[in-house]
């Protein structure tokens, strides 16, 4: 039994003891414990993940003369990695006072582990059936963490699940097919077999893990479900499913098709009659689509979580996108992109949870001006938004910086612009989410709102604080990166502290952030030296288009918020996809209805003749 | 070598008893009928022990060999389908039927009957026997008294049953014509000159299209859904998930047999493909839980349908496992459906009475999807594998298939979530403890087919192998004719 087993264990045993001591109100504690001890079990794993080796588990299994097993590469750890730190700090979260306004922590609690346990053994699979029971666990783990809420929340898991089955039926054929093809589960065939398969077998393959692997990660054309169902899920639990629930799906993505043998095999698979493109560039476009729409789609959300989660389905589409560059710069971006994002994205979600603590709401029309009342949740969410801004000194600029980077050196310029305008929309929307909960007038109803308490202050500053310093000395990160790299077979970066030395540029973010802090420096000595005399005015009496206004005047744009870019690019949102998803829902729904009639009509006799008619006839 | 003869004349032989011994030793009537399946239980596990030791073999009736006698062939198909019958019926029978002799005397022909199906060796007796299950069934399904719908939705089945049974005769009278045989393994030899042609083909289709009804395939399983609904639940339960099964194998007996012919396999898959599409589509119109597992079932078991269809062992490798899997679930699924009558929105917050049965429906559920590592999902595993690797029919039929798969989905989890949703109003009663009970035993044994998935892949495979072998069924039955071959 070595270290990888123990770790499983743990987890399973996590498990089962959140099922029978979930409502005790010190779980959350014992869960902070688990994943504590989880994370430290990854760490001692670190210096297992040589290369491309694998750490095999114990538990090996054979049935229907296939081999299923169990063993954690690079790329696992690295995602193992970060899925433990997100359950631990959702749990931290939910430890203390936060767990009195749930009903139903128990339930909570179990479901997290249960995601936990999941994902470990998804990230541990070794051949396609493991991977497939994985990632079926996987799926039904995170819709029962969805739907358990009930209601809206039920709602939107209803929709993952039909979602969520259908790319599994889409995996599940690709896996057969390789099966019947091949004769064998084991990656190591398909991926030795890859440069040989026949180019429309292999795009029968590409579109079926794509489809499989993208629902889960909410790609373009099927990000519909993503946003509604994390932001619904209660609380701490919506901060671990968008920090690293989707990435599931680049892994997966990552491990079995974007290996270098994949993506050289891809760069040569031409679309049919389109031949200008290839199957490499098609994905790359669909991953820098997926990181644009949605992006504006956030823009138009009311309601933070919503916005938020949005914003993970954009993000996932950079990730995807420096993966399929290619490039050990690319990749190093897209893998160190999801463990930014899941730093960033979980300390907005916790903050964001935080405001519906105390004031029992993320409508974002509905809030403002909380800066005097939640200082400490302000600066959580200011450096939470920085992050997903992808601006310096936090870590989502580094991550960015590379993707950036590997598409200029690539000559993939329109690309580098495409994810610029995904950008720019992500500037935008996070600045509306910080004015609209913090900034501006406060509202009557919340004078009485106080800071959250420290319990759950303290793991949404870490989280902040963390991102800080990824950003700061990335190259904290990047070693984290280099294992899931050389696991899929890219070099590893040439990296230091605080970033790389590239021969198209390099990236210091010691001297970055030094430098801007510099700058800043001198603001504040020219602001607080050389500057006027600070006119303090009160929080209520404050300055809009043209106007003065004061505390009886309620001032407060949030609703319709950029009225000027939405004149411009309203016309855009169109819901097409939206209605082709609804169009497919009416046709199965009319034809169900058919079947439906066809059998409550009583003419069974002429059924039996006209088919045994049919059946004569197709004899002659 | 009695025992395959007891396995038929015991049944038959309580039944006629029983209202007798009921009459006069009231006590002891009431254990006459289990009795007789235990008995029946032990000497299939004895036969099944002789079939591993010494392979398949057959029996003459009275000493006269085949062709001129009456023949029983044993083998692991056909043991492990009057296993199922034998199991399921004893499963179905715990608690619910004591002292109502009319039903119990009905359940010992199907037995009867459904065991001398299967084990037939000519075609004059699965004619018989099918007949007696047919008649037999159409009671059952009436047996919920008082029950206006249940009467109409029974005498439709009648109707339609005998239409189909008609059917059968007059393929089975095509083929005396033809050949002037009906021993199977005779019929085997002269197959393929005789029965190949375009009278013979069509011999088949008319006796497909009549056991049809019984397998519930498209387009003349209209009357499932309504009887289901109405009858009690045991008897939907024993219709659906095992005497459905019984009127399958007879199919791919005959297919295997005579009909190995390109024909045969695609009006099969034809009508499988046609009956999934239509079955699990009206069980996600449907708005109450009986008919869904109706109309689900239609669709599993077109799914067995396009499993045999599919030429070569591992097809029918995965469609016994699809017929076992199926006859398993369903049955609890039926089970649990007892008292959860009516439109879904009734049954909000049901879940909070009742929280073992839901967690048991939601186990059947993804066994029946299809969610590994559960039973289900091995079964379609090895159903996909033969599919996609027999050609270009079947590659789309596997797509239909997996398609299907995503409807089961939506509508399993569509009633599991009423079942968990709050409700302001009082949730209606719950399932009796005393029907939990033979669901809780398929969910055991759902358990354990699950770890033992390995042995028992290995076993199926031994069978589905001996029962592709039409070599041996001759050489077995015929040993004359050995030097032919």
């Amino acid at each position: 039994m070595n270290l990888l087993d123990a770790l499983l264990l743990l987890s399973l045993l996590t498990v089962v003891f959140m099922y029978f001591y979930g409502q005790r109100r010190d779980a959350g504690w014992f869960g902070v414990a688990a994943y504590s001890i989880q994370l430290l079990m990854l760490a001692g794993l670190y210096g297992d993940m040589q290369n491309d080796l694998v750490l095999e588990a114990g538990l090996r299994l054979m049935v229907m003369d296939f081999n299923l097993s169990w063993g954690m590469s690079g790329i696992g750890w690295f995602f193992a990695l970060i899925t433990a730190g997100a359950a631990l700090f959702a749990s931290w979260f939910a430890a203390g006072d936060w767990q009195d306004s749930q009903k139903d922590m128990r339930i909570q609690h179990l479901v997290l582990a249960l995601n936990v346990f999941s994902m470990l053994v998804l990230l541990c699979s070794q051949d396609f059936l493991s991977l497939f029971i994985g990632w079926e666990l996987v799926s039904w783990a995170s819709f029962f963490m969805m739907t358990h809420a009930g209601g809206k929340a039920a709602d939107a898991a209803y929709r993952y699940l039909v979602y969520a089955m259908s790319g599994a039926m889409a995996l599940f054929a690709a896996i057969v097919l390789i099966i019947v093809k091949l004769g064998s589960s084991r990656f190591e065939d398909f991926w030795a077999a890859i440069p040989t398969l026949p180019d429309s077998f292999l795009w029968l393959l590409v579109l079926l893990f794509f489809t499989g692997f993208s629902i889960k990660m909410a790609v373009l054309p099927f990000h519909l479900w993503q946003a509604d169902a994390y932001a619904e899920t209660p609380g701490a639990n919506a901060s671990f499913l968008s920090a690293i629930s989707a990435r599931m799906g680049l892994f997966a993505l990552a491990l079995v098709l974007l290996q270098p043998v994949g993506i050289e095999r891809l760069h040569h698979l031409m679309l049919p009659l389109f031949s200008f493109i290839d199957a490499r560039i098609l994905l790359a476009w669909i991953a820098a689509l997926t990181a644009i729409i949605p992006t504006y789609i956030a823009l138009q959300q009311s309601d933070a979580r919503l916005l938020l989660a949005w914003h993970g389905i954009g993000q996932g589409g950079l990730m995807l996108l420096g993966i399929t560059v290619g490039t050990p710069l690319g990749v190093a971006g897209g893998l160190l992109h999801a463990f930014n994002y899941a730093t960033y994205q979980a300390a907005l979600f916790l903050a964001v949870t935080a405001v519906l603590y105390r004031t029992g709401t993320t409508d974002l029309d509905k809030l403002g001006g909380l800066i005097t009342r939640m200082p400490w949740s302000y600066i959580v969410l200011l450096l939470g938004i920085i992050g997903l801004a992808g601006l310096p000194p936090m870590n989502g600029f580094v991550s960015k910086w590379l993707i950036y980077k590997s598409l200029l050196d690539q000559g993939m310029p329109m690309l580098l612009v495409a994810a610029s305008i995904s950008t720019l929309g992500t500037i935008l929307s996070v600045y509306k989410l910080i004015h609209n909960i913090f900034l501006g007038q406060l509202r009557k109803v919340h004078y009485e709102v106080k800071e959250v308490p420290l319990s759950m202050l303290l793991p949404m500053l870490t989280l902040a604080i963390l991102g800080f310093i990824t950003g700061l000395m990335p190259g904290l990160a990047l070693s984290l990166v280099d294992k899931a790299q050389m696991a899929l077979g890219y070099a590893p970066l040439p990296h230091h502290l605080g970033g790389l030395e590239w021969t198209t540029g390099s990236l210091n973010m010691l001297w970055v952030v030094g430098i801007l802090i510099y700058g800043i420096a001198i603001g504040a000595i020219i602001f607080y030296f050389f500057g006027n005399r600070r006119h303090i005015t009160h929080q209520w009496d404050n300055y809009a288009g043209g106007h003065f206004l004061s505390a009886d005047v309620p001032y407060h744009y949030s609703h319709n918020f950029y009225p000027g870019v939405m004149r411009v690019i309203g016309g855009w949102f169109r819901n097409q996809i939206l209605n082709i998803e609804m169009g497919i829902r009416h046709f199965i729904q009319w034809s169900g209805e058919l079947s439906y009639r066809f059998h409550q009509i009583n003419h069974p006799a002429l059924y039996l003749l006209m088919v045994t008619v049919l059946a004569m006839a197709l004899i002659v | 070598m009695m025992g395959p003869i007891l396995l038929v004349i015991l049944p038959f032989l309580g039944a006629f008893m029983l209202p007798m011994v009921y009459r006069h030793y009231a006590q002891v009537g009431s254990w006459v009928a289990p009795l007789i399946l235990v008995v029946n239980l032990i000497i299939c596990l004895g036969l099944w022990h002789g079939v591993e030791v010494v392979g398949a073999q057959s029996m003459a009736m009275g000493g006269f060999t085949a062709p001129l006698g009456i023949v029983f062939y044993i083998d692991g198909l056909s043991l492990l389908f009057v296993l199922l019958l034998l199991s399921g019926s004893l499963l179905l029978w715990l608690g619910a039927w004591h002292r109502r002799v009319k039903e119990e005397m009905l359940l010992l022909l199907i037995v009867g009957g459904g065991s001398g199906l299967v084990l037939s060796g000519d075609l004059f007796n699965v004619y018989v026997f099918f007949e007696i299950v047919a008649v037999a069934s159409y009671g059952l399904s009436a047996s919920r008294r008082g029950d206006a719908c249940g009467y109409a939705a029974s005498l439709r089945f009648l109707l339609i049953g005998s239409l189909g049974s008609s059917l059968i005769l007059l393929g089975i009278s095509i083929i005396y014509a033809l050949t002037g045989t009906l021993n199977l393994s005779h019929l085997t030899l002269l197959a393929p000159e005789l029965l190949q042609g375009a009278a013979g083909l069509s011999a088949f289709a008319l006796m497909l299209i009549g056991f049809s009804v019984k397998a519930e395939l498209f387009p003349v399983n209209t009357w499932v859904a309504e009887v289901y609904a109405h009858a009690p639940v045991r008897v939907s339960a024993l219709l659906a998930g095992i005497v459905s099964k019984l009127a399958m194998v007879v199919v791919l007996r005959l297919l295997l047999l005579l009909y190995s012919h390109e024909y045969a396999y695609m009006l099969l898959l034809g009508i499988g493909v046609a009956g999934l599409v239509t079955g699990e589509l009206a069980a996600f119109h449907a708005k109450d839980l009986r008919r869904t597992l109706a109309y689900s079932s239609i669709g599993q078991l077109s799914v067995i349908a396009i499993a045999f269809s599919i030429p070569g062992p591992l097809g029918i490798l995965s469609g016994i496992a699809l017929a076992f899997h199926h006859a398993l679930v369903k049955t609890g699924l039926f089970m649990l459906a007892e008292n959860w009558r009516g439109d879904f929105s009734s049954l909000r917050g049901v879940a909070q009475k009742a929280p073992l049965a839901s967690f048991l429906l939601i186990v059947f559920s993804l066994s029946m999807i299809g969610i590994p590592p559960l039973p289900g999902f091995w079964a379609k595993f090895v159903l996909l594998q033969a599919g996609f690797a027999a050609g270009n029919w079947y590659q789309i039929a596997m797509i239909v298939f997996l398609l299907s798969i995503v409807v089961e989905a939506a509508y399993f989890f569509r009633f599991i979530r009423v079942l968990y949703q709050n409700s302001a109003e009082q949730p209606p009663s719950m399932p009796h403890k005393r029907e939990l009970q033979p669901a809780l035993v398929v969910a055991v044994l759902l358990l354990l087919v699950m770890l033992m998935i390995d042995p028992i892949n290995h076993n199926l495979t031994t069978i589905a192998t001996q029962a592709s072998d039409v070599k041996a069924y001759i050489y077995n039955t015929l040993p004359a004719w050995k030097l032919d071959y």
